[in-house]
């Protein structure tokens, strides 16, 4: 089932056409690796789609239903979850306060932005969370998110998207600056992720993470889609040589076949 | 095992070394000077501390925040000059008067915010600029004279600066300002959803932004909060003394925030505390009061207060050190 659709999504800055053109859908329960070189558009794209800024031209559908996103909080209240690589958490605060940044549960909610937070509530749904995604042995809910590393804040930022029942988790480079133990637990959560019925878009420079994770592959370069594959049907050498644009014409040509 | 987790996150917590230290200070200038402890020397630090430390409150709450506002001690000055002056030209109530120095001081204060937060420019050029500004006007205003201040008994002046004795012990009503609004400053930061915001925008703002917080609203009115509470103990200060000098305050701003800094809060945002502030706050006076009573040169007074401000901040340092070490 079709989760999010865009149609013909255009982006320009100034002069710079950073998007000229982007249609791709994402179903349910399905991680789709979002591939190119740098400035090939990837982050217009995702900053399109979680609200950062408005598009100019183009649609967005969210299970069929056209939406207009035109703040980060609309996005998510879309159940579209986005976590950047070094923007997600506040190191300073506890992973409890952190998993619910912006929707703190909270007592006497007329008094507004002075409410008091629940903390017994934010305690115990951290800890219950940090159970199911089977992180609990190590972390305390109380703990500052500073003293955890990078693959630990990764899974904290990826639990508070699941947390939020998102349709939509996009990660935006998860496994930079990570080790490689460490880049191995984010990718088989993000393989848990999928199997409680998410939908993944996955930003990556590393393709070999690629074919570990992802069913569908998606390559931009300057702006537009320019093929779009199954894992099963295509291997690492094809999809470098079209993120390079080495011998394009064959390649393509056997994309629109499809 | 979760007792002595528990005791260590508290000896490494910011506030306990800076308690620790205060204690090590009581105790010098106890044994150096008798009178130290005296009724009399403890109602005089009791009506100063108020003063710089009601600012203090809105200034850990800006610097968790991740800024800073230098004009703190110009409002000082200048707000209680124009309430004077209001006052003096016959036409309005002080009532009235004491409400427009302290809308003045709202506009200055969302002046700041405003262009820290939407023109990009950091907030030490910003309120340094509003320094020069705001204690010019103060001197341009008054031509540099202080103003008789108003002296009739009433309902405002008991309300900011009445007084009453406890024993032999003399306080003044800021003192139940300074409680009041440290109480309420203690349950926003820590306890309250505004507090999470606010430690959240000055750990990591894209973060906080990403979530859906109005960083810029809650900086904007951090900054307003600030002057206000500046241009308060401004007016508490010359009711207390019966005058509205323009000179009033000048280099409180870098007193104030050494008096978070030492209690604790992070220069550089994410991490605040009321109680560390509060006894950053108590350790400034006493330092001030100490060395006075101990018979420091008048002129030297500065040198032993910048000497000791800077060891307190190693001490302090290396204590933590240490703490997170072990």
């Amino acid at each position: 089932m079709e989760v999010l659709r865009l149609q013909n999504l255009q982006k320009s800055f100034g002069s710079v056409r950073a998007l000229k053109s982007a249609s791709f859908t994402l179903n349910e329960g399905e991680v789709v690796a979002l591939l190119g070189d740098n400035g090939a558009g990837k982050s217009t794209l995702i900053k399109a789609i979680s609200g950062v800024f408005p598009v100019d031209r183009g649609d967005i559908y969210v299970r069929g239903q056209k939406v207009s996103i035109r703040s980060t909080r609309d996005a998510m209240d879309l159940g579209i979850e986005t976590i950047h690589q070094d923007t997600s958490l506040a190191p300073d605060l506890s992973i409890a306060r952190n998993l619910f940044l912006g929707r703190e549960p909270v007592n006497l909610k007329w008094l507004g932005v002075f409410a008091p937070l629940d903390l017994a509530k934010l305690r115990d749904a951290a800890s219950a969370l940090l159970k199911r995604v089977g992180i609990s042995k190590k972390l305390d809910a109380d703990a500052l998110v500073s003293t955890l590393s990078g693959g630990e804040r990764q899974s904290i930022a990826i639990s508070r998207a699941m947390q939020f029942a998102a349709k939509v988790i996009i990660l935006d480079e998860p496994t930079n600056n990570l080790g490689v133990e460490e880049t191995h637990g984010v990718l088989r959560f993000v393989k848990e992720v999928r199997a409680a019925g998410h939908s993944v878009l996955l930003i990556t420079h590393n393709i070999h993470h690629v074919f570990q994770v992802a069913d569908r592959i998606i390559v931009m370069r300057r702006g537009e889609i320019v093929a779009e594959q199954t894992v099963a049907d295509t291997d690492l050498l094809t999809v470098e040589s079209i993120i390079t644009g080495a011998d394009m014409s064959a390649l393509l040509k056997e994309t629109r076949a499809k | 095992m979760p007792d002595v987790k528990r005791r260590s996150s508290l000896i490494r917590s910011p506030q306990f070394s800076s308690l620790v230290i205060l204690m090590v200070l009581l105790a010098v200038f106890a044994i150096a000077d008798a009178n130290f402890l005296s009724p009399l020397n403890i109602s005089n630090m009791m009506a100063f501390l108020p003063e710089l430390g009601i600012i203090a409150l809105g200034m850990t709450l800006l610097l968790t925040a991740g800024e800073f506002d230098l004009s703190v001690g110009a409002v000082f000055g200048l707000a209680p000059v124009i309430v004077m002056l209001l006052v003096q030209s016959g036409q309005v109530d002080i009532g009235v008067a004491l409400l427009a120095g302290l809308l003045l001081c709202v506009a200055i204060g969302a002046i700041n915010g405003l262009i820290v937060t939407k023109i990009g420019i950091s907030s030490f050029l910003v309120t340094l600029s509003m320094l020069l500004v705001v204690r010019g006007a103060a001197l341009y205003i008054t031509q540099g004279f202080p103003l008789k201040s108003w002296d009739q008994p009433g309902f405002f002046v008991t309300l900011l600066a009445g007084s009453f004795n406890i024993g032999t012990f003399r306080f003044y009503t800021s003192l139940w300002w300074f409680i009041a609004l440290s109480l309420l400053a203690i349950y926003v930061l820590h306890y309250a959803k505004l507090g999470n915001w606010i430690s959240a925008i000055g750990s990591n703002r894209n973060a906080a932004v990403a979530r859906g917080v109005p960083a810029d609203a809650v900086k904007i009115w951090l900054f307003i909060l600030t002057s206000v509470l500046a241009g308060l103990a401004g007016m508490i200060s010359a009711f207390r003394i019966s005058a509205a000098s323009p000179v009033a305050g000048t280099g409180y701003e870098l007193e104030v925030i050494a008096m978070v800094v030492v209690g604790g809060t992070a220069l550089t945002g994410g991490r605040g505390t009321i109680l560390g502030t509060i006894v950053g706050a108590l350790m400034l006076r006493s330092i001030r009061n100490g060395i006075v009573l101990i018979g420091v040169p008048g002129l030297a007074y500065n040198i032993f207060v910048g000497v000791i401000i800077l060891a307190m901040l190693i001490l302090h340092a290396l204590l933590q050190k240490n703490a997170a070490r072990s």
